[in-house]
């Protein structure tokens, strides 16, 4: 028998074509309820597909994972209940529309198997009406080039990279490894890259990408990625899984030094940039008009980024009828279909499925991690929390208000902090805790912080609260908010000025006001 | 006397006895080969799959066992795990 081999054969030549581009993560930890098995994270580059891909990632996940899917807040396409005995079938009809999946090599012991992550673009890239430069090209090359690139599989560990072409930080910045932000110097357009960020606990502990105050044009962009990853791929941590990031290279060799090293091998001096990094933070949510006048695009707000097979495949009909059979995935983990000349009665078709366009920025800005499939947290989920407490505060805050408070939730349902609840005004991070002798989910809350212009990492206040009492809480707080602050003062901004102990105070349960 | 195919990570360690290497592989790759390699062996032949991958040290013996097999796995050496594969023994076919 050992001579034939015909299912070795066949297996190992299917394995070649693929083994470098697509992978499977594991669902099943100890707390997964789902029953899903597998995840494959699908990377669609800078979040840009068509009608038609869309469409077709929509009958996989039919055919293959139960016809749900989520968005990413790496702008992917996340689909669960994936058999391994099915997977080479998915990844065939995925390699067929142009794509594949994220390596998911996190779960070998040691540091390595590192791979580039989708890489993140502005996701409205030349339609944007003041947009410094178009990402995508830059986007296009450098996912070219690393997408199953041999020789960027085995980095110490993954690398996050993102382009952010408005001048605002829509991408989230801060949390990439490798960020390039457009900017003007003397009216050139360029990029000010920013490096080393992690919100993760991994060492040395959460970091924001640091400013590099060098100035980098458009041309040059895509070798200093280049050299930024081979840096960290032939210099980072392999001894420690915990000092593989390359944050932990970054600081240990110092920016200053990183930049002289990456100067050196990429042949070139680096020209200053000082000046404002974003004008704002962004995130290019409700309709608005494109830089092609008589155009809009309209930003669908998909809170948590669960959407049926069904309502991908009415966005792609939509796509078509109202715009140009393009749509668009966005960090905050919506949907944009560009190109659309009259938003309203595409507008009035999206309300009716349930997808409302009067209701606060919150709704366009929350986000949580997707606990329940990864399993090493317990119900309720951090996808559920965050809509059980932004349906809350609709129905308890005006619109208005809640929009002048200029927040955003997030909710990871561990400590690993997948969905960053550190750079959001109001953070909630998950955990198991013993109560009458069982283990229940309580959150931690972490407030005041934010990304964008000013970023920082919110403070964490209150530890281990039972989620029956996180509506509760934030609504306190948000009512001596609005009490308290000074005028067109932001709810980060108040969180700032006020001691832990003070916010403390302020997130205990008092009797509620009617509204 | 050990002998592997060029193509393959199936290797024959002695009559009845093989050891496929899918280290350094992601999921679902180390599982799918594993299969394979038994698609292609006798129905009494032992399969010891090595690997590094933790998730699929979890996934093949679930996998396997739902195919009639079992599984045992050898405790991690700080490299690799192994995990031994026999077909069960199917009272039925006795004759």
């Amino acid at each position: 028998m050992f001579g034939q081999k015909r299912e070795q054969t066949r297996i190992i030549s299917e394995i070649e074509k693929f083994s470098t581009r697509f992978s499977l993560g594991r669902d099943s930890n100890p707390f997964n309820s789902t029953g899903s098995p597998h995840f494959l994270r699908v990377k669609i580059p800078g979040g840009f597909l068509t009608s038609n891909q869309f469409r077709r990632i929509a009958e996989i996940s039919e055919l293959y994972g139960k016809g749900k899917i989520e968005i990413t807040n790496r702008q992917g396409i996340q689909l669960h209940w994936i058999e391994a005995d099915e997977a080479l079938e998915v990844f065939r009809e995925l390699d067929q529309i142009g794509f594949n999946t994220d390596m998911c090599g996190q779960g070998f012991r040691g540091a390595g198997h590192g791979d580039v992550r989708n890489v993140v673009c502005c996701p409205a890239s030349g339609v944007e009406e003041d947009e410094v430069l178009d990402g995508r090209p830059l986007m296009k090359k450098l996912t070219k080039f690393f997408n199953g690139n041999t020789d960027f599989l085995d980095m110490p560990k993954k690398f996050k990279i993102s382009i952010s072409g408005c001048g605002h930080d829509c991408t989230r910045a801060q949390i990439n490894d490798l960020a390039f932000i457009a900017v003007k110097k003397n009216a050139e357009a360029g990029y000010t890259p920013l490096l080393g960020g992690s919100t993760g606990r991994t060492q040395p502990g959460p970091r924001l990408a640091q400013p590099t105050g060098i100035f980098i044009r458009p041309e040059d962009a895509f070798n200093f990625a280049v050299a930024t990853a081979e840096l960290f791929r032939d210099n980072g941590n392999r001894e420690s899984k915990a000092k593989a990031r390359f944050k932990w290279l970054l600081h240990e060799w110092g920016l200053e030094k990183f930049l002289l090293v990456l100067e050196t091998k990429l042949g070139l001096s680096f020209e200053e940039y000082i000046g404002p990094i974003f004008n704002g933070r962004g995130e290019h949510f409700g309709i608005n008009p494109q830089s092609q006048k008589g155009h809009h695009y309209v930003t669908i707000p998909v809170l948590g980024g669960r959407l049926t097979s069904r309502e991908m495949i009415e966005f792609s009909r939509l796509a078509d009828e109202y715009g140009s059979g393009e749509l668009r995935l966005t960090p905050s983990q919506n949907i944009i279909i560009p190109h659309v000349v009259d938003s309203e009665p595409l507008v009035r078709v999206l309300e009716d499925m349930g997808f409302h366009f009067s209701v606060p920025n919150i709704h366009w800005m929350g986000m949580g991690c997707a606990s329940d499939f990864c399993g090493k947290s317990q119900s309720p989920h951090a996808k559920e929390i965050v809509k059980r407490l932004t349906a809350h505060l609709e129905e308890v805050f005006e619109v208005t208000f809640l929009d002048s408070a200029d927040f955003v939730l997030h909710s990871s349902g561990c400590p690993n902090n997948c969905c960053p609840s550190n750079i959001a005004e109001i953070g909630l991070l998950g955990k198991s805790a013993r109560k009458d002798g069982q283990m229940v989910q309580v959150y931690d809350i972490l407030l005041g912080g934010g990304f964008g212009p000013e970023p920082v990492f919110g403070r964490r206040i209150l530890r281990s609260v039972q989620h029956e009492e996180l509506g509760s809480r934030i609504e306190s707080l948000l009512r001596k908010y609005r009490e308290n602050r000074v005028p067109e003062e932001k709810l980060k901004e108040f969180c700032l000025r006020h001691t832990e102990a003070e916010l403390e105070e302020y997130l205990k349960i008092t009797e509620v006001e009617i509204k | 006397m050990t002998s592997q195919d060029e193509n393959s990570r199936l290797t024959k360690l002695e009559d009845g006895l093989y050891s496929i290497d899918v280290t350094g592989l992601v999921c679902p790759y180390p599982q799918l080969l594993a299969q394979g390699a038994l698609e292609d062996l006798s129905s009494d032949d032992v399969l010891e799959v090595v690997l590094d991958n933790p998730p699929s040290v979890k996934d093949i013996p679930e996998a396997l066992e739902k195919r009639g097999y079992n599984t045992e796995v050898a405790p991690f050496d700080g490299t690799e795990w192994k995990i031994v594969v026999r077909k069960k023994f199917d009272e039925t076919n006795v004759p």
